[in-house]
């Protein structure tokens, strides 16, 4: 049994390359918006979890692909699962936005009926300001979920992996490799972007989250929009 | 002086996802190859040299996420090897997604394979049929999500 396949150096540098040209518009937001959400914090952590996350998923997904070695039954059964979490994607970037421009006043959206215990403030609060460093982890599980063409061709190639691995077990761990592979290849993009648009050393931010406000909300809504039409 | 750097690429930053996220929107891409192939209403032929290539991509209408069966016939001499076809789209980098075909007899050579679907809601996708020692041959045409 050889678990040496060339088919995963494929996949890095395939993980790589697309990340420049394909995750910078379709993950990027994202990124940008946890990255705001830190606002200065040391970022490192949170997206070393956020990425372990997604890459966890990927792997998961080269897994089941690898058993079963049929991607078309397998993309059709988390078909609603990716929408649902298309959708979770914009909402939590638009509430992103709106908390951090300050556009989100709970206060006032909830009157007299405003409780910073309540259950739906906290679950705003969560959604607006992730405070702990940890949620980035299930939030990075969440989102690899996300519908993405790279990420199909992948499970593709995890999936026939699979089909030509002579027992399931292989088919599993082939496809684990693939997967888990390719989404280490899309790293350096995402922690790139992150970077980029880290300010903990900007003293004024003001125009920085106006700017980043009103791209996020753009997004928020498309995201939305195509999970909707998905 | 770094300051100024530190904030001249979080604008940058800010304006590439803004540019890349409005291409993304947009399904008329600009300067995509055109489309040379009319893939859910039968065969399509292109030349390769002195000879012809024909693709018929199976079940009609071509949808992405399922599978479909790619026949790829050569006229004249048999290559030198199996040929093969790489999918893709023309507008944006999808991975690689290569379909070995397999001699069927008469210059008929099959795979089979998925055309995976792109969140950014584009629709024209490419093979590019391979055939070793002769050259190859793209197909461009429309996909059904």
């Amino acid at each position: 049994m050889s678990f040496i396949d060339p088919l995963y150096a494929v996949f890095l540098a395939t993980g790589f390359t697309v990340g420049f040209g394909h995750c910078v518009g379709m993950c990027g937001p994202i990124v940008v918006s946890l990255s705001l959400n830190l606002k200065g914090r040391n970022l490192y952590l949170p997206h070393l979890l956020y990425n372990a996350g997604r890459v966890i998923t990927y792997t998961l997904l080269g897994g089941i692909m690898g058993a079963t070695g049929s991607f078309s039954m397998v993309a059709h059964n988390i078909a609603g699962i990716q929408q649902g979490a298309l959708i979770f994607a914009g909402i939590m970037i638009i509430i992103m936005a709106l908390a951090m421009s300050g556009w989100l006043p709970l206060g006032k959206i909830f009157g007299d009926y405003y409780n910073p215990k309540g259950f739906v403030v906290r679950g705003f609060q969560k959604l607006s300001r992730i405070d702990s460093v940890t949620a980035y982890f299930p939030v990075g599980l969440l989102l690899g979920l996300l519908p993405c063409g790279p990420v199909y061709t992948a499970l593709l190639a995890a999936a026939g992996a699979g089909m030509n691995a002579p027992t399931t077990l292989e088919g599993i761990i082939k496809g684990m490799i693939v997967m888990f592979c390719f989404g280490i290849g899309t790293v350096p993009t995402l922690f790139l972007i992150a970077k980029l648009v880290d300010m903990g050393w900007l003293k004024n931010r003001q125009i920085i989250y106006r700017i980043g406000t009103v791209l996020m909300l753009m997004v928020g809504v498309y995201f939305v929009y195509q999970g909707l039409m998905f | 002086m770094r300051r100024e750097i530190h904030a001249g690429s979080t604008i940058f930053t800010f304006a590439c996802l803004l540019v890349v996220t409005a291409l993304s929107v947009n399904t008329v891409s600009a300067g995509v190859s055109a489309i040379n192939c009319q893939a859910h209403d039968g065969k399509c032929s292109l030349p390769l040299g002195e000879e012809t290539v024909t693709l018929e991509i199976m079940p009609r209408p071509v949808t992405a996420m399922q599978d479909s069966t790619f026949t790829v016939t050569l006229s004249g001499k048999t290559p030198v090897q199996a040929p093969y076809l790489d999918l893709g789209m023309p507008a944006m980098k999808m991975g690689p997604n290569r379909i070995q075909l397999k001699p069927a007899g008469n210059g008929v050579y099959k795979g089979k394979g998925v055309i995976v679907r792109c969140k950014s809601g584009r629709r024209t996708w490419f093979a590019n049929v391979v055939v070793p020692g002769a050259g190859e041959a793209k197909f461009v045409f429309d996909v059904v999500y």
